[in-house]
């Protein structure tokens, strides 16, 4: 037995300070991109050799991948996480057990590493996001376009959905505690219209990932492990849905998930795809 | 407790994988645990081992066995975790929710109680995304973790939902382990049992439990350990732990018998430990 004294971990071993972007899988792009504009997002550069391109809104940057994509419908295939040191971070995941991504898998010509996340997702990490982006690299921007365009009623990355089989929430919150440093947020605290699941917090506070089990009854249902959907933060989330409306994106207006102070969700596009807003004053 | 609650380890049963797949289930057992080498070895290869297995009808009790992993560094701990994630992969292809891992025997491995914690928690984090939980078990002969209380103090420390603990009565009875601290375990971090016995009173030596081990057991009801493992079922029963108990009878004779022959005892061993133990649950008789 060691005699070490039992010092608390940083709370924040790898500096995560946000999401740097979402990377969205698709063999339809043209059309998802669309989707994406409607949105708010624009398109704003495209990947050099790859069918990869750049979708930014004020602070988010989106990543469609068509490049050896199989499905039209999209999915949220990575999340890249901005960290103090991208080496270290990837060191630091491998010794502790994460999976070291497929270096084939990448958007990027650039080497950012990652690690396997849920199902056949990746997890990046980026350290040149202050001063350099990872972008001027891999990205040829798109003529006539503006290089930062400005996010409707202030919208900002809230959170990731992550849907996790029966009786897994205690491995995954093994996961994203000890490799990332989230912390469980307490019963009962919810943010939107879609109170479920187990809710961790980025130990940057800056964003949330929601792990949803199948709900009870739900034995019929195919219910498999992925990234199923993004959160996108508003502080005035009326304000940002009639904004959204405007541009022809649809809500759901029935039932508890209507649009509301709380939140809002779109109703499924090109086959399942949906986009949550949650009211947050993260962005402001 | 009935027989859905036991299965057979194919170590136990000769010949090809498909030929146990089928006596196991002629038998009445509806799972089987499952040996790395019953998949590489087959002649058709790993592809048409797991098909053998997913079309058997059976459910995959558990997946083993990782050995010497825990204690190492450096190129051999590296070199450790490669042969890890390969049975993790293997285990998720076969639909095996359990990996077993038993305690290094390694002359290389230090056991720093530490660096063991630290082993297995990066064993059940390689495992998350693969939904597989691995299962620790104290080798009677493991050269620092020898009895199952020190695997329990290990998987304790680790803290990780996917990692509990794999009783072998074997090792708890050439031990002669007491079962007072299972008093103190929770069922719920027990992913797995394994019961036989053996035909000897004692096996003091470590060759000697070696040697016992992977020649001489029989199943629970043949041995003259068999009480003991009666009390084992019966304590474990009473903790509330509700998993699976697997027959892993390593034995010469049993290799060379036909496989009916052999899942027939299997079935009878099954037949002696629930009666024995549904017999103590009884409501008392009252008196007239």
């Amino acid at each position: 037995m060691s005699a070490k004294e039992p010092l608390p971990e940083p709370s924040n071993p790898l500096g995560i300070d946000g999401l740097e972007f979402v990377e969205y899988a698709t063999s339809q792009p043209q059309q998802f991109g669309a989707l994406l504009q409607k949105m708010g997002f624009a398109a704003v550069a495209r990947h050099r050799s790859r069918e990869v391109m750049l979708y930014r809104q004020g602070a988010m940057n989106l990543i469609v991948n068509a490049h050896q994509a199989t499905s039209a419908l999209p999915v949220v295939s990575a999340f890249a996480l901005r960290v103090r040191d991208a080496a270290f971070a990837h060191r630091h995941s491998l010794d502790l057990g994460a999976w070291d991504m497929p270096t084939r898998a990448s958007a990027m010509e650039l080497n950012i590493p990652g690690i396997h996340g849920v199902a056949e997702t990746l997890v990046y990490f980026v350290d040149r996001y202050a001063d350099f982006s990872i972008y001027d690299v891999d990205f040829v921007p798109l003529a006539g376009t503006e290089a930062r365009p400005p996010a409707i009623a202030g919208l900002h990355w809230f959170g990731i959905v992550q849907s996790i089989l029966g009786d897994r929430t205690a491995d995954w919150l093994d996961f994203y505690q000890n490799l990332f440093g989230f912390s469980v947020l307490p019963t009962g605290q919810y943010f939107g219209v879609l109170p479920k699941g187990t809710l961790l917090e980025s130990p940057c506070h800056k964003f949330y990932l929601q792990l949803l089990e199948p709900p009870p009854g739900a034995e019929d249902i195919r219910w498999d492990e992925g990234l199923v959907r993004v959160g996108l933060g508003a502080a005035d989330v009326p304000a940002a849905v009639k904004a959204l409306q405007k541009r022809g994106v649809v809500f759901v207006d029935r039932g508890t998930v209507q649009p509301s102070e709380k939140g809002a969700l779109t109703q499924p596009y090109l086959g399942g795809v949906t986009f949550e807003l949650v009211h947050s004053s993260m962005g402001t | 407790m009935n027989l859905d609650d036991f299965g057979m380890d194919t170590i136990t049963l000769a010949g090809p994988l498909e030929a146990k797949l089928r006596a196991t289930r002629e038998a009445g057992f509806t799972q089987i645990m499952l040996n790395a080498t019953d998949i590489v070895g087959h002649p058709g290869g790993e592809s048409a081992a797991v098909a053998a297995v997913r079309s058997s009808g059976l459910r995959v009790t558990g997946f083993q066995v990782l050995r010497d992993f825990e204690g190492l560094s450096g190129h051999l701990h590296a070199y450790k975790v490669d042969v890890a994630k390969a049975m993790l992969e293997m285990c998720r292809d076969l639909g095996s929710r359990v990996l077993l891992i038993c305690s290094s025997a390694s002359g290389h491995a230090t056991g720093e109680f530490d660096a063991l914690v630290r082993d297995l928690q990066k064993l059940a984090m390689l495992a998350v995304p693969l939904d597989i939980r691995v299962a620790y078990e104290a080798l009677s002969w493991g050269r620092h973790v020898n009895l199952y209380t020190q695997a329990w103090d290990l998987v304790q420390a680790a803290d990780r939902s996917n990692l509990g603990l794999a009783l072998d009565s074997y090792h708890l009875l050439a031990h002669a382990s007491g079962l007072e601290p299972l008093e103190d375990m929770s069922a719920g971090r027990i992913f797995l049992v394994q019961l036989s016995d053996f035909l000897w009173q004692e096996v003091r030596s470590p060759e000697e439990r070696i040697e016992t081990a992977r020649h001489s057991r029989v199943f629970p009801g043949e041995g003259v350990h068999s009480e003991n493992v009666i009390e084992l079922v019966r304590k474990l029963d009473a903790m509330g732990y509700r998993g699976d108990y697997s027959f892993e009878v390593f034995n010469d004779d049993y290799k060379q018998l036909p496989l009916p022959v052999v899942a027939q005892r299997a079935r009878q061993s099954v037949k002696w430990i629930t009666g024995r133990v549904a017999r103590r649950s009884l409501p008392a008789r009252r008196q007239a």
